[in-house]
């Protein structure tokens, strides 16, 4: 897994791309709770499971991909 | 040669820590104690005078009469040997022969939650109450008038851990090969005391679901987001859409454990009535979906019957996050105190879908050519 910042908070989440629709996405203790997309609807009581993704995070994994920060395999 | 062997730790001694439903609450309101097998031992669930459920350890603490056999008296369940009383709180409420009670009397109390008219029980090994924020959510169309009434099935699964069923959260594949489904999406996230399954797939064309009323062959977009709230209870809100027309539905898959090695798996439906449908038929909708997911859970248990525990599965790519799973399971079977940070931090799994759904289709193409049709209702239940 290699480490991406999302450009929005600053969070750095370990990453795994096996192929470009494949994400594997392990957040630090913690860093979901502070993640400004996830807040309103934790302070909804809203259990952030229930959110699929932060979007300004999937942003930043994608612009990895883009700048060859994060290799994804070639498919074979 | 190197071959793989399969590890397989004994199950757990120990139950869950967590809410587990105990079924529909209307089903315990007549007056009358009502036993429930579970964590290994027996409770007695009872309506005291005051209208709440009161679940209390099944036997009684004087000479160990069986409460279940007893008598609701007011507030309390009077055991059927002595007539001592026992209140919801767990307190001897009283002893009819006897100058006083013995000093704090008391039984295991187990606490309680009635909510979306289904009553859930607070299980902790170490005998703690639930953490704040440790509860089940509301289900908005729970005893709403656009909604259906609840369906409830229970189907006792011997010989296999809990954690079987709790499997199929990350397992993409078995829906194909067991349920008839062809998922097309998948992505699993985990985080706290939440596990969730994002899903879609579509209907088959060898195969008929019956989760929407209609003919047999007709194409249905499938979408559910479902999530276990803890150890036991899943909430899986479903989206199923054929010609134009959505059905929507709320489906509970939830198990307590009976024993070590046996568990109580129950499922309940409601559907969203179509405007003006009357409530027989919005119950009889509940009723063919549940019946369909019935059926499916008969395959689940076809194949733990005869499978073997297995804590290092072999994976390929394109199988969901067995592992990670697990370790999100594993912090209701340590104390409080040892939950790891891994077993609750945010993880998040997307399954590269594009292989697979281009051999299922394939596959599904072949059957239709050979005239081969899977259907999980047998014709006689079908409705219209
Ligand atoms: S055993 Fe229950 S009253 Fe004696
Ligand atoms: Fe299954």
């Amino acid at each position: 897994m290699r480490p991406v910042d999302c450009r929005a908070c600053g969070v750095r989440v370990l990453v795994e791309k096996r192929s470009l629709p494949h994400t594997s996405v392990q957040w630090p203790t913690g860093a979901a709770a502070a993640c400004a997309e996830f807040a309103p609807r934790v302070a909804a009581g809203r259990a952030t499971a229930l959110i699929p993704h932060c979007a300004a995070l999937r942003a930043s994994i994608e612009q990895a991909v883009r700048d060859g920060s994060l290799e994804v395999p070639a498919d074979v | 040669m190197n071959h793989r062997v399969i590890e397989a730790a004994p199950p757990p001694e120990r139950f869950a820590r967590g809410w587990h439903c105990l079924g529909l609450a209307d089903t315990y309101k007549d007056g009358k104690p009502h036993a429930v097998e579970a964590f290994g031992t027996k409770l007695v669930v009872f309506q005291g005078e005051g209208g709440g459920l009161s679940v209390l350890n099944g036997y009684c603490p004087h000479m160990g009469g069986d409460l279940t056999q007893g008598t609701v008296k007011g507030d309390a369940i009077a055991c059927p040997f002595h007539d001592w009383r026992w209140g919801g709180d767990g307190k001897c409420a009283g002893i009819p022969y006897a100058k006083r009670v013995p000093r704090g009397a008391r039984t295991l109390a187990w606490p309680t939650l009635e909510r979306n008219q289904q009553l859930y029980v607070w299980n902790d090994p170490e005998g703690n109450p639930p953490p704040e924020g440790v509860t089940i959510p509301e289900i908005a169309g729970a005893g709403s008038p656009e909604w259906s009434n609840w369906t409830w099935n229970t189907m006792r699964v011997d010989g296999s851990h809990c954690r079987e069923i709790v499997d199929n959260v990350v397992d993409m594949a078995h829906f194909f090969y067991i349920h008839y489904a062809l998922p097309t999406y998948f992505k699993n996230v985990f985080e706290g005391h939440v596990a969730t399954q994002y899903y879609e797939g579509v209907s088959r064309d060898d195969a008929y679901l019956g989760f929407v009323p209609g003919t047999e062959n007709q194409k249905i977009a499938q979408r559910s987001e479902a999530a276990y709230h803890g150890p036991s209870y899943m909430i899986d809100y479903l989206w199923n859409e054929a010609e134009g027309t959505t059905v929507e539905t709320v489906l509970i898959n939830c198990h307590y454990p009976i024993g070590r090695n046996a568990f109580m798996l129950q499922w309940g439906v409601i559907v969203k009535k179509f405007p003006g449908m009357d409530d027989a038929t919005a119950d009889a909708m509940a009723a063919q979906v549940a019946e369909g997911v019935g059926l499916g859970f008969m395959q689940d248990v076809e194949i733990w019957k005869s499978k073997a525990p297995i804590d290092n599965p072999l994976l390929c790519d394109q199988d969901g996050p067995v592992y990670q799973l697990r370790r999100w399971y594993e912090q209701f079977y340590v104390d409080a105190a040892e939950v790891a940070p891994e077993m609750t931090d945010r993880f998040e799994f997307e399954i590269d879908t594009a292989r697979a759904v281009q051999v299922w289709e394939q596959e599904v193409a072949a059957n239709v050519e050979a005239g081969i049709s899977y259907s999980m209702i047998p014709k006689s239940m079908r409705a219209g």
